[in-house]
């Protein structure tokens, strides 16, 4: 675990370690439909993060007794690869960890998802770490996003997530492992772009009075860029096959 | 102008014609990806899943048969129910049949009617939202298809094709071919330009 004697100077000159800005983000790329047997997924590259995200279903339920008579369940299983990390999490095992993790990208979709289409269906959300380097999970949530909407699943909005923390007095935007480790806080939220609607919240750390506002307009200012990304990730494919033979 | 939108993309104040859509504050918005016309005011969804109706034409492989009922897999979250009842043809799982939806009841399961085996043949699995343009209107472009390659087609509304006789491999690849690029205009010509060339080649 990260000791806080070795803890590196964080900000210097209002730059970052990787040399960002405060509220700049990482080169974040996205592409849709990766995977041909699977009804939906996406390919995302965060930084250094690198995660496959893929849905399966609507289908019927199974084991029977999982069944909802009222609406479609949502599984789902975010996993970290053997290889993804360095340290700590360098394990494909469920863990405490990628339960909870689990848990929350679940709970993101249930509330967005129009679940009441499918009685007794399932539809299943694969979140699969390749190479991790801090904020997974926002990265997870926002892969699977576009993957839930490329696989047909009708859903309210398409939200994405973003994690800020605090390192001192100053909150910082979208934190690698580095900043995790050693910051104040990390605040992982999702958001529905549409009406700013929060589907998760967790906060890591403690915050001062009155800075969470802050912490909320930084995810929203930078939360139109990666909804952008999500975007033209869809439109992509069928963009370029417009383009070709027209029908634009 | 037709745009590409995803869900939760704003598609007009005026509630649109089509499906998959929510409406919220008086404003429509999309919940699956599909394409907006907004001289037409309607919006066709490009992905998302089939949701049986009455009188839906289907191809299905027969799961599981029992004595008076049969449970047929279509591709799907519903199960079709072939009660024998309405049928005088002994199924057995593993079957291919093509049916009719007679309804469709409130725990996710088809009744279907009129069965008829299907024998030998090939069958496809395409995005159920593409069926109507492979279609065509008024069954135009099937049609076309059919008469190029000498196969026989059966279209289900679940996303399911069969195809047998003729060239199957033309006719499948013609499919696939209009289920990629249902969303472009002149599509009609192309698949005739395509099918004319691919009979010339053989």
């Amino acid at each position: 675990m990260s000791n806080p004697a070795n803890k590196p100077e964080l900000i210097v000159n209002g730059k970052r370690l990787d040399g960002r800005g405060l509220d700049e983000l990482r080169p974040i790329k996205i592409t849709s439909s990766v995977l041909k047997n699977a009804a939906g997924s996406s390919f995302i590259e965060w930084g250094n993060n690198k995660i496959m995200a893929a849905v399966n279903g609507p289908r019927e339920a199974l084991p029977k007794h999982t069944q909802d008579p009222d609406k479609a369940v949502i599984k789902c299983r975010y996993s970290m690869s053997p290889f993804s990390s360095i340290e700590e999490h360098g394990s494909s095992r469920p863990s405490r960890r990628s339960q909870e993790i689990s848990k929350v990208i679940r709970e993101v979709f249930e509330n967005v998802a129009m679940l009441d289409y499918f009685p007794g269906g399932e539809i299943e959300i694969f979140v699969e770490v390749l190479q991790s380097d801090g904020g997974t999970r926002a990265a997870g949530i926002t892969a699977a996003s576009v993957a839930m909407a490329d696989a047909g699943i009708p859903m309210r909005d398409l939200p994405y997530a973003l994690s800020v923390g605090r390192v001192g007095d100053t909150l910082i935007t979208d934190m690698n492992k580095i900043e995790d480790n050693y910051s104040d806080a990390d605040i992982p939220m999702a958001v529905c772009p549409r009406n700013d609607e929060i589907l998760l919240l967790q906060m890591d750390g403690t915050l001062k009075r009155g800075e969470f506002g802050q912490v909320f307009e930084k995810i929203k200012n930078a939360g139109k860029v990666i909804s952008k990304l999500q975007t033209d990730a869809l439109k992509e494919p069928y963009i370029n096959i417009m383009k070709k033979y027209g029908g634009l | 102008m037709r745009k590409i939108v995803v869900p939760g993309e704003l598609l007009s104040d005026k509630s649109p014609r089509g499906k998959d859509i929510i409406i919220e504050n008086g404003k429509a918005y999309a919940t699956v990806m599909g394409v907006y016309d907004d001289q037409k005011n309607s919006f066709v969804p490009l992905e998302g899943p089939w949701y049986p109706q009455s009188d839906d034409l289907v191809i299905g492989i027969v799961e599981e048969a029992k004595l008076t009922t049969s449970i047929v897999d279509m591709n799907s979250l519903y199960k079709g129910l072939l009660i024998s009842k309405y049928s005088d043809t002994n199924m057995e799982s593993g079957d291919i049949v093509e049916a009719i939806v007679r309804d469709v009841d409130e725990t996710r399961t088809a009744v279907l009617q009129r069965p008829r085996k299907l024998f030998g043949g090939k069958i496809i699995d395409v995005k159920p939202t593409k069926v109507h343009r492979i279609l065509g209107r008024e069954d135009t472009m099937i049609r076309q298809i059919e008469q190029s390659t000498g196969a026989t087609i059966k279209i289900g509304m679940n996303g399911r094709i069969w195809i047998k006789g003729g060239d199957v491999a033309l006719a499948s690849k013609a499919i696939l071919q209009i289920e990629e690029e249902a969303h472009t205009s002149g599509l009609t010509e192309r698949i005739n330009k395509m099918l004319t060339e691919g009979k010339n080649n053989k």
